[in-house]
């Protein structure tokens, strides 16, 4: 719980006093929930006998100041006329003091369009603030804050001019206000009440212990912050329930029909709910400062470089990777010791490996196998639900580094286990080297030609070269047409069953060249009529799986598998492709970035559907059909209206604007084919 | 004829990026990696006071 000690200027109430607060605090929430004990002064009064004071109890400190001596001066001076600067900038280096700096919360200014913005950004830094915010000056329709150049946006100027030093500075401190739009922007929550729809959940004692709403509404009418509770004879429950408290856990719904449909309302919130105010219609309005927001948070998004991934493939594969990579050693660190001498030794492997160039590409195949991600997910999935059986999955590692021990050619062994007297080795194939009931430990060992695999129980040795056709040797088929990239037609994965429909069993010699053949009508159709889509595809796309008839709930997997039912119609098997290459493309995408967010909060009806979808369904079916459109014209219809619908709609983050323009470009392009 | 090559490159990672058994898999970056995908945030949520008038 966070408590902060606010004014009016709190140290006006003296040490002694501030202490059986803390005192009080402390004790009363003892045992029932952290204390987050915090006081915001103007620093005036600030001194040893405070600090020490809020050293004893944690209390972090706040201060305010509105940038350098002019900025300070225009509203923050003594009754008399005099400068509170020198004995606020003292306050600020008392705080910076070793022996206080844990208490130091940063420094919190008020805007004046009249001062300059760069001097005070310049001013603020220089004290090595840990946090700095700004806040716009309060003001309602009633009582608009001052634009004396009568500019709409004269605050959002200024801001984006802090903005800009504050970047050409190399963003030295975090600035809440702007940490809080790039955070909504990416996809995130917002940071502060003034700004986004996160709900707000504080309440305001007065020291006479009425209980109000936050204080800021009282710039809004007199009585505006009231609820009529006291601490005497009401509850915080009672509070939470009043309608005004009530009113502001609503998010989107809690702002104007006009700020409901608007682009920006997710990082703007509608404003602080105090700067709404309108005496004829209450706070049912757009901030007064909506024009700034707009321009502000505009602004900022152009001037942010999204993920990327979004725009370069050989970036998202890495992204893809790194995500494998921190998954696996995500699993090692959530083992903690449960995986015992066969996961020790199996992850000091995975480093040696990496240590050389040829074990770290041998190693990287591995991993980037689609499936590899499944693995890891079932496994990291299984230990977080407590599943005991995850812990033997785990142990599954030594199987795929010896798969990359073969790849890699290295002179290394491998014990791998074998289950069920077969040992199946990612990407490469199954060996059967015992009955159904038989399991144990294999040695394998890359030779010139393949592999050797030993039973430790002296078992039996099989010598496996490449490309082999052994009765005991299963290996997973690649594409050997010479128009088909040589993709791997997995069908022995154990956790190829990814799809919508169930994963076919391992396929005989003869379904195995029809498919082939099916997919190689499917591929000159596609480099015929979408060239560009077919290269893209050969780049990004890996591993074929066979599916069967049926349904199936689909489990994530790593970028670059494709699910795919038999079909002798090779338009209809282009469009899979096309369509399995852009599901697995942007859930990739989605994996290492925000392309929306607050998805569901608004309903979509794209001219190919009877009913409405939610943004996210909206994105994945005109990324489908953009790229069906370049083998059948039909698929253009609704095109360009689902395309403005996601220009103009809240949810994209700003990566997924830039992801929507880059498909308005691909239309165009596919637009003006068909138009030729 | 064309020829195609489907392994994914990661000649230029590769230079740079941290060895696998280094990776930090508690820190704040990996953490967010991977709640993306799981979807889920590990421990309690924390929230920090939104409080606009104070810090």
């Amino acid at each position: 719980m966070s408590v902060i000690l606010h004014g009016g200027e709190p140290l006006l109430a003296g040490p002694a006093r501030l202490r059986r607060v803390c005192e009080e605090l402390t004790a009363a929430l003892n045992g029932i929930a952290e204390l987050d004990l915090r006081i915001h002064t103007n620093g005036v009064q600030l001194s040893p006998r405070y600090l020490d004071l809020f050293d004893e109890f944690g209390v972090r400190v706040g201060i305010s100041l509105d940038g350098d001596r002019t900025a300070n001066d225009r509203h923050r001076r003594f009754a008399d006329g005099r400068t509170s600067h020198p004995r606020v900038l003292k306050a600020v280096e008392l705080l910076r003091q070793e022996r206080y700096r844990h208490l130091d919360l940063g420094l919190l200014c008020t805007i004046d369009i009249e001062n300059d913005p760069h001097a005070v950004l310049d001013a603020l830094v220089e004290l090595e603030p840990p946090l700095i915010d700004f806040l716009l000056p309060h003001a309602t329709w009633d009582e608009p804050p001052p634009r004396p150049d009568g500019s709409e946006t004269a605050y959002a100027d200024w801001l984006l001019k802090v903005y800009d030093r504050w970047q050409h500075r190399g963003s030295p401190v975090p600035v809440r206000l702007f940490s809080s739009v790039l955070s909504t922007l990416s996809g995130g929550p917002s940071l502060t009440e003034s700004l986004g729809l996160a709900p707000t959940d504080l309440v305001v004692i007065e020291t006479d212990g009425q209980l109000e709403q936050v204080d800021s509404l009282k710039s809004a009418y007199e009585g505006a912050a009231a609820t009529g509770f006291d601490v005497f004879s009401h509850s915080f429950d009672d509070v939470a329930a009043h309608p005004g408290v009530r009113a502001r856990q609503l998010g989107l719904a809690g702002v104007s029909e006009t700020c409901r449909r608007c682009p920006v309302v997710r990082s703007c919130g509608g404003g602080l709910y105090t700067h709404r105010y309108r005496a004829a219609n209450d706070f049912d309005n757009p901030s007064v400062y909506c024009r700034d927001l707009e321009a502000l948070v505009r602004g900022i998004e152009a001037r942010v470089a999204v993920h990327p991934a979004v725009t370069d493939h050989a970036e998202l594969v890495e992204a893809q990777q790194d995500l494998t990579r921190t998954l696996l050693a995500g699993l090692h660190a959530d083992l903690d010791g449960r995986g015992g001498v066969r996961w020790e030794e199996a992850w000091e492997l995975a480093g040696e490996l990496e240590s050389s160039e040829e074990g770290a590409a041998g190693l990287d195949h591995v991993l980037a196998h689609p499936y590899t991600r499944t693995w890891l997910l079932e496994v990291l999935g299984g230990l977080r639900a407590g599943r005991p059986e995850a812990v033997e999955e785990a142990l599954r590692l030594p199987d795929y580094l010896a798969a990359a021990t073969v790849r890699s050619g290295l002179g290394l062994t491998v014990p791998a286990g074998y289950r069920a007297g077969r040992l199946h080795l990612p990407t490469l194939g199954e060996l059967r080297v015992g009955g159904e009931g038989e399991c144990g430990t294999l040695r394998v060992t890359p030779v010139g030609d393949g592999f050797v695999a030993r039973r430790d129980d002296s078992g039996g040795e099989w010598r496996i070269p490449h490309g082999a056709d052994d009765p005991a040797w299963t290996p997973v088929r690649h594409l050997g047409h010479d128009a088909v990239p040589r993709f791997a037609l997995d069908d022995l994965d154990l956790y190829r069953d990814c799809f919508g429909a169930p994963a076919a069993s391992r396929l005989g010699p003869v379904e195995a060249d029809e498919w082939e053949a099916g997919l190689a009508e499917a591929w000159e159709l596609l480099e015929r009529e979408a060239p560009s889509h077919a290269a893209a595809a050969a780049h990004s796309l890996t591993t074929l799986t066979p599916l069967a008839a049926g349904q199936h709930v689909g489990r994530p997997h790593g970028q670059g598998a494709l699910g795919l039912t038999s079909t002798d119609d090779a338009k209809q098997l282009a469009l899979e492709l096309l369509g399995g290459f852009r599901r697995t493309t942007l859930r990739a995408l989605l994996d290492v970035t925000d392309l929306y967010a607050s998805d569901g909060t608004w309903d979509y009806r794209p001219l190919w559907r009877d009913g409405s979808v939610p943004f996210s369904r909206l994105l994945a079916e005109t990324y489908e059909r953009v790229a069906f459109s370049a083998l059948d014209p039909c698929f253009m219809d609704g095109i360009d209206e689902a395309l403005d619908m996601m220009g103009s709609a809240p949810e994209p983050t700003v990566g997924g604007k830039r992801f929507i323009a880059v498909l308005r470009e691909e239309v165009k392009q596919t637009q003006d084919k068909w138009a030729e | 004829m064309k020829t195609y090559e489907t392994s994914p490159s990661f000649a230029i990672a590769k230079k740079s990026r941290v060895p696998l058994t280094e990776i930090d898999a508690r820190s704040a970056d990996a953490s967010r990696k991977l709640g993306r995908v799981f979807g889920t945030s590990t421990g309690r949520p924390t929230q920090t006071s939104t409080f606009s008038s104070a810090l």
